[in-house]
């Protein structure tokens, strides 16, 4: 047991640190090229490199989420979760909401907090797939949608202690502090998939190197980037997320927890015996 | 109200099966997955413009003929068009290059330098390289919108590799149910309407969320009590290990390896850590599969025209990936800074490109 626990520390570490280097490479990959400059050959794959880390990275996350997380019962609760998280994705045109808004994300948050880490990524990227697959949104952003979809839903427990702090389920606090983590979430999700589209829209890594251009005014340009193309967006992401939690959080809450407790029974196959 | 009747879910093909055998994909979905593969390789390793435009023609060409053919039902959602989506990405990145990179011989007009980050000499290097990243982005969202077309969403499914057969199950159930949840949808919509509900901005949603959360899960206690009556996993073994040891055993060679190519110098080294953590992770994805057996029912045949498809795009991607002797590969490799120069265009190259139309000619 002990090592199966140290095995998914480790698995959380290391995509955590592969993830995070490639999705910040456009900021350290053109220091590296500064030094040495005969890349000229490994500069354009770069870019389906680090597409294929991710992928790779989730691949080991869901299948040790996938073999820790979910029981046969929890199966049957993550499909449903999906199937209508993926319906408001669908819904997003039906019911004018501001912006870059997308309604998936509370759910996944609140889900996350209360059924666990596990449950919760899978539900991130599990719903991104699936809504990809049907609305015929695949492509080779999808790795990097469910890698930060699911780290929204891996990382919400991480507000039960703060929670805990301020007074404990139930009270006005929890729902603010989910709203305040959906909130933020909601601006680093536009933050992080922007990265991705970066290195195409002004070149990956050597098609920008110019003499003294450090990883400073790198990260200078990426924020001009950000703030012209897609700040509005993320921040009408920001609001919507807050607003529908601290609206329907309570509710959702109530509802989530109750079927916990239903959720909660166990099965005890019997051995049938033969009538003497 | 009209806006929910035309949202049903693209593809349909889930609900009968007589629609659901119509919908078999006509070429084999991993022949498409060595097409976009193929595409993704030849968009990523170069910037010629010649041998982008010829990539992106192919691709248009496929687009046209097999993305109408084969499309599996009526799209809901109108698709974002490939061509204005494609505009748009040229222009606008081709202006930010511009705006931003201010190297290059061929000075077209200079800003004040006291802008920020904008100020500067603005060349016409810059512009046509930041007109060529459009490009890629254009092509690689054109492939993928002929994968999305012509691919079913049980085809989809099937190409989930059998080690993630849980993940599978849950994602099957999603799409099972989404129908039945979009339906549920509406009636939860009419209900409040008739109470006078009316749909404006994000307030809307609550009234909504909270039904259709509650009606749904009291569904997946049904479907989760149905499952185990029947049996589902009943018995749930430990899970192994090894699987998740390997994988991160091969993540860790492939960084190391790419690492050592790119930094380090050490091609050698690089390439053999790399292809060490490819079989790592190949086999790891054989091993979790033996924990899951199970036969597949109708299985996609293959066909003489999927080989073709195949070889094609192995050949597309060899050539542009791979250095051969005796093939001169420095043309792909165009780069217009400092000063704008014509691009070079090898002949082989330009044939080998050719591969990826095949699917056109598949009947």
């Amino acid at each position: 047991m002990t090592m199966q626990r140290l095995l998914s520390v480790i698995t959380y570490a290391l995509t955590t640190v592969v993830g995070l280097v490639a999705f910040l490479y456009p900021f350290w990959l053109p220091a590296l090229h500064q030094s040495a400059l005969q890349q000229q050959a490994h500069a354009g794959d770069s870019a389906l490199m680090l597409t294929l880390l991710v992928a790779i990275c989730l691949a080991v996350l869901l299948l040790e989420a996938q073999n820790q997380g979910i029981t046969t019962k929890a199966v049957a609760l993550l499909g449903v979760l999906v199937a209508i998280n993926a319906t408001l994705r669908f819904m997003e045109a039906a019911i004018p909401g501001p912006g870059g808004f997308s309604p998936i994300f509370p759910l996944i948050v609140l889900a996350g907090y209360v059924y666990g880490a596990r449950f919760g990524f899978l539900l991130g990227a599990l719903t991104l797939l699936v809504s990809a697959i049907m609305t015929g949104g695949v492509g080779p952003w999808l790795p990097y949608q469910m890698f930060t979809a699911g780290w929204v839903g891996l990382t919400a427990p991480l507000c039960r202690p703060v929670v805990r702090w301020l007074g404990g389920p139930g009270t006005h606090a929890e729902v603010a502090v989910l709203a305040v983590f959906g909130g933020w979430w909601g601006l680093l999700y536009g933050a992080i998939m922007n990265v991705w589209f970066w290195p195409f829209a002004v070149g990956s890594a050597q098609m920008y190197w110019q003499p003294g251009v450090g990883a400073m005014e790198t990260i200078q340009r990426y924020l001009v980037f950000y703030a012209v193309t897609s700040l509005v967006w993320d921040l009408a992401r920001l609001v919507g997320n807050t607003l529908l939690i601290a609206g329907a959080g309570a509710p959702v809450l109530r509802v989530l927890r109750r079927f916990q407790q239903r959720f909660a029974f166990t099965y005890h196959p019997v051995a049938l015996q033969e009538p003497r | 109200m009209k806006n929910v009747e035309n949202l049903t879910p693209r593809r349909q093909d889930a609900r009968t099966p007589g629609a659901q055998l119509a919908a078999r994909p006509i070429t084999h979905p991993v022949a498409w997955v060595f097409w976009v593969a193929a595409v993704l390789v030849a968009l990523t390793t170069t910037r010629n413009p010649f041998y982008l435009a010829l990539v992106l023609a192919m691709i248009g060409w496929v687009l046209v003929v097999r993305g109408r053919r084969d499309l599996a039902s009526q799209p809901a959602a109108p698709e974002i068009s490939v061509v204005r989506f494609g505009l748009i990405v040229v222009v606008t990145s081709a202006l930010f290059n511009m705006l931003m990179v201010h190297v290059g011989d061929h000075v077209l007009f200079t800003l004040p330098e006291a802008i920020p980050l904008f100020g500067g000499p603005l060349t016409l290097e810059a512009l046509v390289y930041g007109a060529l990243n459009g490009l890629v982005l254009a092509g690689l969202f054109a492939a993928f919108t002929v994968l999305n077309r012509v691919l079913p969403v049980r085809a989809v499914l099937r190409l989930v590799p059998r080690a993630y057969y849980p993940a599978a199950v849950v994602m099957s159930i999603a799409v099972t149910f989404a129908p039945t949840a979009l339906q549920q949808v509406q009636q939860i919509r009419e209900a409040q309407a008739v109470r006078g509900h009316r749909v404006r901005g994000v307030r809307s949603w609550l009234p909504l969320i909270v039904p259709l959360l509650e009606g749904s899960m009291e569904r997946s206690m049904q479907l989760a009590e149905a499952m185990m009556a029947r049996g589902f996993a009943s018995a749930e073994a430990q899970p192994d290990k090894r699987p998740q040891l390997l994988m991160l055993v091969g993540l860790v060679a492939l960084v190391t390896g790419w690492l050592m190519r790119l930094v380090w110098q050490q091609p050698l080294v690089g390439s053999g850590l790399l292809l060490a953590g490819a079989l790592a992770l190949g086999s790891a994805l054989v091993l979790a599969g033996r924990q899951h057996p199970h036969t597949v029912y109708r299985p996609d045949a293959w066909h003489k025209s999927d080989l073709a498809v195949v070889a094609g795009a192995v050949l597309t991607a060899m050539i542009y990936l791979l250095p051969w002797p005796g093939l001169d590969r420095s043309s792909l490799f165009y780069y217009p800074y400092p000063a704008l120069t014509w691009p070079a265009f090898n002949p082989i190259i330009g044939v080998a490109t050719l591969g990826l139309a095949l699917p056109v000619f598949v009947r």
